[in-house]
């Protein structure tokens, strides 16, 4: 924002132009609210933030690796920790790489895999080749998968008889097999069991208790954040803005009693407001929204009351009577644009407030159906394991705190650039 | 030349309801409104002028309201009329200037919305396309350039604001405009400017001004008359060259010594003895007796009225009192 005040608006620019080429580019940076009336990147910065979290709440298919509530990989890997499944181990000259592969006609002899007594890949390859086999029937392909599970007690036993070639393939955890497999220069591991390869680098942010994506949970919990946070947002300012321009331009006994109402809602503690709406309605994003919204009409009045108040003693809705307008066409064209700049300020704050206070609901497991990704649902459960597994409340936490700090400083910058009292000189 | 009366008013009485009282503002003020002439209302400051002025509009906000007199405006009686036809009155007949044109435009608003809402809200039948029309040939008569309306008030002066002010007056063909101190934030060569444009409007739109002002030199300069008024109740009216060479009422000779002049020189400024008085509880009989140089019993026991001297004035003075001691 240009310097507007000061005098002569020429010679202004001028010793700004000096000013400007007499410092470097950092300090430049820093200072830049002496030449733009605020802190120009605290709001480029939280506003990009802002846009992103949106981007994310909007398409978080494109974004997220898996879906918020698929089990992906065993429970618990720490961020990057490589996810061991259990692979189909062949000999290097088969043709096998998959189950598929193992697949024959209905007459055939069935193929034989080998597998560890009592291990978790041997259930697993149970109930992946009856999966491949339905498949199959399902397909008319006239192939059939109905391996018979040969078992062995130890790692080098099942190595030794795939080498050996007395079974067709052998399932074992990528661990165990990476263990011996220096031995067995004549083996290697093909894919999955589930026909996939194992995810490079596991997962980023890890897995959580059910072995579900801790990231794809956060980016699905975007939307979950956004949209308690804009709605109930709108629904109090709908309620609320009305209510105080209503009251504040007309004031009488209908105002002293509804400033009453608000003033003792706005009394009454916050979130145990919040949590006896929701404890009442029942567990629903529906019902969070409308408990937050409840609770956040009296920030509107309260402020729109104070603006109307304040403008409509200005003269020019004086001036506005002496032309003959009506009374609402005053409060609709004179007193509603002047207070809006205001409201857009709060409305970005109190964004950041409802989705805190949803996050708060849900981590007391009020608010939402466990079902849903939400980043306070995430908290609730990851807390029980914080000594173990810290991955599974540190992002939930750090994507709160990211997305309140964005929408708060958004709107703290666009107050201090449509506020000209509280900027710097 | 006939003289036609615009705006009659009598024994107007405005009261402020405070919680230290009520205070009488406008004290059973009577005076003609005649129709093509500037009439200058001059007084100290809260004398209760522009009240009057806004009373005159029944502009009048909560603490304060009319309890009693007559307003008769070009045949109609303005106390009969209901708030919606006084709302057509407002804008439609009776235009109003304030004193600051800084504050007294929608910061939010263009200069054409302005105009245009102006014209709307009284003819709600004319197209917008045509109240545009209307508005920049308005806008060109008093000088502001086609161009500069699509302007926010922020971004012009105060003299182009206060002839703004005018055409929002004049976009309906008001008759009367009263004008709260249109001058008193304007610098000198502005003012003189703006009292150019208020003549030459005179002549070209056959309007009648009442200039309420504490500038004795404004009046002086473009008013036909000048009314008087002293703690809410009007001491003197009269045509403007015999009351500035004559003045008959002790005040108004003593608000006229106390105008600076450069050829006074070296003698001090005339200062008027005391102060005026508070509204709350006004001095019994004449309300200037105790600041008077030429007070006399009756003063202190009976207010003057009104009462016709020379060819065209009143005066409410005992000085000039025949009805003896009542």
């Amino acid at each position: 924002m240009p310097n507007k005040d000061n005098g002569n608006p020429n010679a202004n620019n001028e010793a700004w132009r000096n000013e400007l080429q007499q410092v470097g580019f950092v300090r430049r940076l820093f200072q830049a609210r002496k030449w733009y009336g605020a802190d120009w990147w605290f709001v480029a910065i939280s506003t990009a933030m802002v846009f992103g979290f949106i981007f994310v709440a909007l398409f978080p298919q494109w974004l997220a690796p898996y879906r918020f509530d698929t089990i992906v990989g065993t429970s618990f890997l720490a961020p990057g920790e490589y996810p061991d499944l259990p692979m189909l181990i062949t000999r290097t000259d088969s043709p096998t790489n998959s189950l598929q592969d193992l697949a024959v006609g209905a007459n055939a002899d069935r193929p034989v895999i080998g597998a560890i007594r009592g291990s978790p890949s041997a259930v697993a390859i149970n109930e992946q080749s009856q999966i491949v086999d339905e498949q199959l029937v399902s397909g008319n392909s006239g192939l059939r998968l109905r391996p018979r599970i040969e078992r062995y007690v130890t790692i080098p036993a099942l190595l030794d008889a795939i080498t050996a070639g007395e079974v067709a393939a052998g399932v074992a955890n990528e661990s165990e097999f990476e263990e011996y497999s220096g031995d067995y220069p004549e083996l290697h591991s093909g894919t999955t069991i589930s026909g996939g390869t194992a995810t490079a680098g596991g997962f980023v942010m890890g897995t959580n208790d059910i072995g579900q994506d801790v990231l794809s949970r956060l980016i699905w919990g975007t939307r979950v954040a956004i949209v308690i946070g804009f709605s109930s947002s709108i629904i109090s300012l709908l309620i609320g803005l009305p209510l105080g321009l209503l009251a504040g331009y007309f004031s009488g006994k209908a105002d002293r009693t509804l400033s009453l109402v608000m003033d003792s809602l706005y009394a009454f503690p916050g979130l145990i407001l919040a949590i006896a709406i929701t404890a009442v309605l029942g567990p629903s994003i529906y019902n969070v929204i409308v408990a937050i919204a409840v609770l956040y009409i009296p920030t509107y009045y309260r402020i729109v009351r104070g603006q109307t108040m304040t403008v409509k003693e200005e003269v020019f809705i004086e001036a506005a009577q002496s032309i003959g307008a009506r009374r609402w066409e005053i409060l609709w064209r004179y007193v509603f644009p002047n207070v809006i700049p205001s409201v857009a300020i709060i409305f970005s704050i109190n964004v950041a407030d409802a989705i805190l206070t949803g996050a708060g609901l849900s981590f007391l497991g009020l608010g939402l159906p466990p079902t849903i990704a939400d980043w306070g649902i995430d908290l609730a459960r990851g807390q029980r394991h914080i000594q173990t597994a810290w991955w599974l409340i540190t992002f939930p936490g750090t994507a709160i705190m990211l997305i309140v700090l964005a929408f708060t400083m958004m709107g703290e910058g666009l107050m201090e650039i449509f506020n000209p009292k509280l900027r710097e000189r | 030349m006939p003289v036609e009366i615009l705006y009659s008013i009598r024994n107007l009485d405005v009261e402020y309801h405070t919680r230290g009282g009520d205070v009488r503002a406008v004290d059973s003020v009577s005076f003609d409104i005649r129709r093509g002439e500037i009439l200058g209302l001059v007084g100290e400051s809260a004398c209760g002028k522009s009240t009057l002025g806004k009373a005159l509009m029944r502009l009048h906000r909560k603490p304060a309201s009319i309890v009693g007199g007559q307003l008769h405006f070009d045949g109609r009686d303005l106390m009969a009329l209901t708030e919606d036809e006084m709302r057509t009155v407002r804008g439609g007949e009776i235009g109003m200037v304030f004193q600051d044109p800084m504050t007294s435009l929608n910061p939010v608003q263009r200069i054409i919305e302005h105009l245009t809402e102006t014209i709307l809200a009284h003819e709600p039948n004319t197209s917008k396309k045509e109240a545009r029309l209307r508005a920049g040939k308005l806008a060109e008569k008093l000088g502001i350039r086609a161009e500069r309306l699509n302007e926010y008030p922020h971004q012009m002066s105060g003299g182009m604001r206060q002839r703004v002010m005018i055409s929002l007056a004049l976009a309906l063909r008001a008759k009367l405009v009263i004008a709260d101190e249109p001058t008193t934030s304007l610098d000198v060569i502005v003012e003189a400017k703006f009292l150019d444009l208020l003549r030459e409007l005179r002549q070209e739109f056959d309007l009648t001004i009442l200039l309420i002002t504490h500038n004795i030199g404004v009046v002086a300069e473009v008013s036909d008359r000048v009314a008087v008024m002293y703690a809410a109740r009007l001491v003197e009216i009269g045509d403007v060259g015999s009351i500035f060479a004559n003045p008959k009422h002790p005040y108004t000779r003593g608000l006229l010594h106390s105008v600076p002049n450069i050829t006074l020189g070296d003698i001090e400024l005339y200062k008027m003895e005391g102060a005026p008085p508070s509204l709350l509880r006004p001095p019994t009989g004449c309300r200037f007796h105790p600041r008077c140089p030429d007070v006399m019993a009756i003063c202190k026991r009976k207010n003057p009225p009104l009462q016709k001297i020379g060819s065209d004035n009143q005066v409410a003075c005992w000085l000039y009192g025949k009805e003896g001691d009542a």
